[in-house]
């Protein structure tokens, strides 16, 4: 059981690795401001939470979960209010989102 | 070793972000730095062990400062202007500030060492009393607090004033307009 | 094991954010950056706490980074959006003018 425990922690630490790696790369090199912000939406909730939900299980059943879950519900709630809000800001200002060349 | 390592990477990031704050001519992306410092900052203390300098870097660097930057651009601007005067002068005196402080560490006690004199004078006390007298875990706290509650008084008391007197300042130009407070929205 | 491999990426990730920050062309990229680089702040003090073996005081201070950088986060992107901080007088003055 604790064995299983561990391994699926160490599971969900590489998942998350992998999507911050993904997100980071995508921020990096996407071309603009929405198209980033859709590669950093990805680290932010899949990334995070798969880091988040690793920790809480090799943590074990504490108060110490308990945090790392609450830490983990703020998150949810507060990252894509973030994206929302800097979207919404982003395309209110003069940038128009980047379309393929023959769209243009 | 791993500890070593993730501090080399953040003090180049450190040092790449103040670069990039001072080269950066647009205030608001200044005032991004900034925040992006006093993470990186805030990490390390955290590293370090410091964690209540960590609370507080994260509150006022990460929360008020930079929005007490943001309502300044809001009132100055977001260009800086071009400067006019040579900077060598400055750079010189800087640099030579810098290796006078440097060579002055030389002779500090190295970090952490427990015969350094500021570990030999009342902190075995506080150490060793303060769970009893103060009841609280945390030796810091304890200190701030219980030892020099008074001294935090006036810290506070001095905080405040400075925190009205920022207010008074960013609401100055505030004028009442009936009716056309929903047109920015 | 896997937490090195997790902090090292977290790191790499905080540095893709950071030349984004520098090198972002609109004001909106280095807001996107300074935000994800705050999100991996709180991932890697999460972690680190895991990896030094002290977890329970470095959540705290994760929690408190998420909801501080929460407020910084809006407080930005109100000025960018109506150019101050919720008091429309600079744009009526602008349009008296």
């Amino acid at each position: 059981m604790s064995a299983a425990v561990d391994i699926l922690s160490a599971v969900l630490l590489l998942v998350g690795t992998l999507f911050t790696l993904i997100g980071g790369t995508g921020l990096l090199r996407l071309p603009d401001v929405f198209t980033r912000l859709h590669a950093a939406s990805v680290t932010d909730t899949l990334g995070a939470g798969a880091i988040l939900l690793g920790l809480a299980l090799a943590a074990g059943w504490s108060l110490l979960m308990g945090k790392i879950l609450a830490l983990l519900l703020i998150m949810a709630l507060l990252s894509p209010s973030a994206a929302h809000a800097l979207a919404r800001a982003a395309i209110h200002g003069i940038r128009r989102p980047w379309l393929d060349e023959a769209q243009k | 070793m791993l500890i070593e390592a993730v501090n080399i990477v953040l003090l180049a990031l450190l040092a790449a972000t103040a670069i990039a704050a001072v080269r950066l001519h647009d205030l608001f992306a200044v005032a991004m730095m900034f925040g992006i410092y006093s993470l990186l900052a805030a990490v390390m203390f955290v590293l370090l062990d410091a964690l209540d300098v960590a609370f507080t870097e994260a509150a006022v660097g990460v929360g008020i400062s930079t929005v007490l930057m943001l309502a300044t651009i809001g009132l100055v601007g977001r260009h800086e202007l071009p400067s006019t005067h040579r900077s060598l002068l400055p750079l010189a005196v800087v640099v030579a500030t810098g290796a006078a402080l440097i060579y002055g560490t030389l002779d500090m006690p190295f970090f952490g060492d427990p015969g350094a004199p500021v570990h030999q004078h009342v902190a075995p006390y506080y150490i060793s009393q303060s769970p009893h007298q103060t009841g609280l875990p945390n030796v810091v706290t304890s200190v701030l607090a219980s030892y020099r509650g008074y001294d935090t008084l006036g810290e506070l008391a001095v905080i405040f004033t400075a925190g009205v007197g920022v207010l008074a300042l960013l609401g100055l130009r505030r004028r009442k307009r009936p009716g056309k407070h929903r047109t920015a929205q | 094991m896997t937490l090195t491999v997790t902090l090292i990426a977290l790191l790499v990730t905080m540095a893709f954010a950071l030349i984004r920050a520098i090198k972002g062309p609109t004001v909106y990229d280095r807001i996107l950056a300074s935000n994800a680089l705050g999100t991996k702040t709180v991932l890697m003090i999460a972690v680190l706490g895991f990896v030094v073996g002290d977890p329970e005081l470095y959540i705290d201070i994760a929690l408190m980074y998420v909801l501080i950088g929460f407020i910084g986060t809006v407080a930005v992107l109100k000025v960018s959006e109506f150019g101050n901080l919720g008091q429309p007088q600079s744009h009526t003055d602008a349009e008296d003018t």
